[in-house]
């Protein structure tokens, strides 16, 4: 019975992948050999379905990995550059500054875009960074739990404020002030996306600080402070080296979310691919990799899509190991910490 | 140390320095506030407060605050006062001066028309003094001069009104030019911020309290403009919004609620425009994802924790799970237009919109459930396979159970996270930009069965809709403009009912957690 409904799973499955119509088929008969299954035999099948289950995790990652480099491999093969001799597709994207998808030469080159993610991430980090270590020990350390208890949530629904309402607020009201303040040819600037994208990517160095800050034992902060530490000396010298690598995760983390971070970028951009002059200038705001694709794909089509496609590549690899160098990190934490106990 | 304890203890043994650093402390925040209103243009630079205008009076006040800082510094060298100070500041303190006086030497060689080479020398030159009164001398001078010393000196940049209202200066190459009225503020709202530390280490008396005081006054100054932020944020789009959301909105007589913006579309033929099409689209938008997402999720939660092994399946999946949490959703977006758009009818479509949602969602759904099922005690599991019971009706009728707090918390938070989502839906699901009432989508009643395949159909699941999120962007890149008579209002209500979607899943979520702790604690 459960090999039957495993099976009938699997076919459905396929049947999707290749976009057949028949599909329902199999997964009709999955549903009715679970069913039956279900009344007869409910522990096995049980098992056997939170295991399907379990899969889609690492199936939904691989599908993710299939797909996008698929579809961007028109683009990666466009933007062949050779180097001593050998040609490297998608090198092309690195070795010159031209994004044009309209007018010859067409090229794709992701430098600029690669610049402005890195201006706007390096800004959101600045903001997030220090604000969100402070805030965790504030959480972790210092407040009262009352206040604790006020203060947590807080973050949390910060967090929860829709990245468009943010765009919508910056594109409303940030964008024309700072034309204003400074006198700029338009209101985009990187300096100002940083800053919003810095704030949504807070409450993850937040959260993620503060768990890492309360995993370390009590019994440490204890000694130390009955050797007649003050709080702040216990902190700096004991909680914060303690937790250092679940802190440094999360600013990773939170590095994360400040590159993907897409609709903000977006809407207070002017989407213009073009490196600004000179290169730390944050007064220009042209274009992210985010929001290239939010802004190009309903009308971009053939290689240009693809380059689209690049583009999330690029994106996706580097929070991929962001997030997976993150975990290492915080593995090792857990390690050391429960060595230590 | 001991002195720690002692002033700890003795509240009112209040010296007369205590006092006067304290209230230096209030006059950097009182200095901070007005900056900050002066920044947000509630009261503009040249505005006369007691004869002198504003800005003027921001150099004096700076100034002496300035004086004041340094003359702590001294007061407690010369050992007037009781203090405790280390032989040195610290390296962060330090290296943070050298910051801030390199960035004073570079900015005043520009403004004197040197090169490149002119900056970075006098910055290198001021840096070095900054390092080297901040490093080297004891804690009471080297947190303080240089301190005191920028303070001092913004304070007689403003106060000689050599910047001022009418003051610009052009970034050359840049494109920018920097005005009085941006400038002044964010100087005196970093000069306040450095006094107010300075001060506050001061009034603990230098040594280990006296950083424990300077380090509460900046995380709490850290965590108050946070919150002041957040507040200020949805205060900011509830007044804007409330005009648009209640447009039209009465009690009618037979105790009917009239509610045209929720209950309209926006077509010509609506006398108030509304969005009931995208409330629709992103109420089923998260119906699907949720009907996807939380019962694979929490089945693979289930057999995580309760069936698998540790060991390397276990572990990829966690690793994959937290990789799919912090993908970025606009590569959700992408992979939801390279793979599902092409399997439901090769358009934009409700459906593939809420299959990838609910691919975002199941990570999240997955790590809270699992932390929910981890940590119901062992005890329970142990005392039910004492009876007798099975693993599996263990699983269901004890773990499961004491489990679902954890999971519904979780589960409302992350519906709370993707409701809000635009990009993904932005490449899987499209929509108009003013849709019509007659095109929100009719799940329920779309469904047809065929004799061909796929069997089964539903044209309302295979139609490119609108969702709240997806719309703000769409009016935004219309230019706030459209066929109805008031786009910018309509706009803001529109960003006000998305707010109100979110923040209602978010308060239910901490509320659930909040009962269901308090109610495990009695």
């Amino acid at each position: 019975m459960v090999l039957v409904s495993m099976g009938s799973l699997l076919t459905a499955f396929v049947g999707f992948l290749l976009a057949s119509p028949w599909t329902a088929v199999p997964l009709a008969a999955f549903l009715i050999a679970t069913g039956y299954g279900w009344a007869r035999h409910q522990a096995l099948v049980a098992r056997a379905v939170t295991f399907a289950m379990t899969t889609v995790t690492l199936l939904t990652l691989g599908l993710i990995v299939v797909f996008i480099f698929a579809e961007s491999i028109p683009a990666f093969r466009y933007e062949t550059a050779s180097v001593f001799g050998v040609s490297v597709p998608g090198l092309g994207m690195f070795t010159q500054a031209r994004w044009d998808a309209v007018s010859e030469p067409v090229r794709y080159s992701l430098l600029p875009m690669v610049h402005g993610t890195v201006m706007v991430t390096t800004i959101a980090t600045l903001v997030a960074a220090p604000l969100g270590v402070a805030a965790a020990l504030f959480i972790a350390e210092i407040a009262p739990p009352r206040v604790r208890e006020l203060v947590k949530p807080g973050i949390e629904v910060l967090a929860g404020i829709p990245s468009i309402v943010y765009g919508f607020i910056g594109f409303t009201v940030i964008n024309p002030w700072a034309g204003d303040a400074f006198a700029l040819n338009g209101g985009s600037t990187y300096l100002f996306v940083g800053i919003v994208v810095g704030l949504m990517a807070l409450p993850t160095v937040v959260s993620v600080a503060e768990d890492a800050l309360t995993s370390v034992p009590d019994v440490m902060k204890n000694g130390s402070l009955a050797l007649g530490a003050t709080d702040w000396q216990s902190m700096t010298s004991i909680t914060l080296p303690a937790a250092f690598s679940g802190v440094s995760a999360a600013v990773l983390l939170g590095v994360g979310r400040a590159i993907g971070e897409t609709m903000a970028a977006t809407v207070m951009l002017a989407g213009v691919p073009r490196i600004s002059e000179p290169l730390v200038n944050v007064f220009y705001g042209y274009e992210t990799l985010t929001s290239l694709i939010a802004r190009g794909y309903g009308s971009a089509n053939g290689v240009h899509e693809s380059a689209l496609f690049a583009a999330g590549v690029v994106l996706f690899v580097t929070v991929l190991c962001l997030s997976i160098g993150s975990q290492y990190i915080e593995a090792r934490m857990r390690r050391r910490l429960g060595g230590v106990e | 140390m001991s002195r720690a304890t002692q002033t700890a203890l003795v509240r009112d043994d209040r010296t007369v320095y205590e006092a006067v650093a304290g209230s230096a402390v209030g006059v950097s925040g009182v200095a901070f506030a007005l900056g900050l209103a002066a920044l947000l243009d509630v009261v503009a630079i040249d505005e006369s407060v007691a004869g002198i205008e504003l800005s003027v009076a921001f150099g004096v006040l700076l100034l002496a605050l300035g004086t004041a800082v340094v003359g702590f510094g001294v007061t407690s060298r010369l050992a007037y006062v009781d203090t405790n100070p280390q032989p040195s500041a610290g390296i962060v303190a330090a290296v943070a001066f050298t910051a801030v006086w390199f960035a004073a030497g570079a900015v005043a060689a520009g403004a004197w028309g040197l090169g490149t080479v002119g900056r970075l020398g006098a910055g290198a030159v001021l840096g070095g003094i900054g390092f080297a009164t901040t490093a080297f001398p004891r804690e009471d001078i080297g947190s303080t001069a240089p301190a005191g010393a920028i303070a001092g000196l913004f304070g007689l940049l403003l106060g000689g009104g050599v910047v001022g209202p009418g003051w610009e200066q052009v970034l050359t190459g840049y494109n920018a030019t920097l005005f009085g009225d941006t400038v002044v503020p964010v100087v005196v709202l970093f000069a306040s911020l450095v006094t107010g530390w300075s001060a506050a280490k001061a009034y603990g008396g230098f040594g280990a309290r006296g950083r424990n005081v300077g380090a509460y006054v900046l995380i709490y100054l850290v965590v108050g403009s946070i919150l002041t932020v957040l507040v200020g944020l949805v205060a900011f789009v509830t007044v804007k919004g409330l005009p648009g959301l209640f447009n039209g909105f009465d009690v009618g007589g037979a105790g009917l609620v009239r509610w045209p913006f929720l209950t309209n579309g926006a077509g010509l033929l609506a006398d108030i425009a509304g969005v009931f099409p995208a409330l629709m689209g992103t109420i089923w938008l998260v119906v699907g994802a949720v009907l996807f997402a939380v019962p694979t999720g929490v089945g693979a939660a289930v057999f995580l924790s309760e069936y698998a092994e540790q060991g390397r399946f276990t572990g990829a999946v966690e690793v994959a799970t937290n990789g799919l949490w912090s993908t970025p959703s606009i590569v959700f977006g992408l992979f939801g237009a390279a793979f599902l758009i092409p399997r439901f009818g090769n358009q934009k479509s409700l459906i593939a919109g809420m299959l990838t949602l609910g691919f975002m969602l199941l990570p999240l759904v997955l790590i809270t459930s699992r932390e929910a099922i981890l940590a119901v005690p062992d005890d329970y599991r142990d005392a039910s396979a004492a009876l007798g019971v099975s693993k599996w009706q263990t699983i269901r009728s004890v773990v499961l159970p004491a489990a679902i707090p954890g999971v519904t918390t979780g589960v409302i938070l992350g519906v709370g996270r993707i409701a809000g989502e635009t990009a993904p839906i932005l490449l899987t699901m499209g929509g108009g930009v003013l849709p019509a009432r007659s095109a929100a989508p009719d799940v329920l009643g779309g469904f047809r069965l065929s004799a061909s395949p796929p069997f089964v159909s539903n044209p309302a699941l295979l139609e490119a809709t609108s969702a709240l999120p997806y719309q703000l962007y769409a009016l935004i890149t219309a230019g706030l403009s459209g066929n109805i008579r008031n786009p910018q209002e309509y706009a803001w209500g529109l960003a006000l009912t998305l707010l109100l979607v979110v923040l209602v899943f978010y308060a239910i979520g901490i509320a659930t957690r909040y009962y269901f702790r308090r109610k495990l604690h009695q």
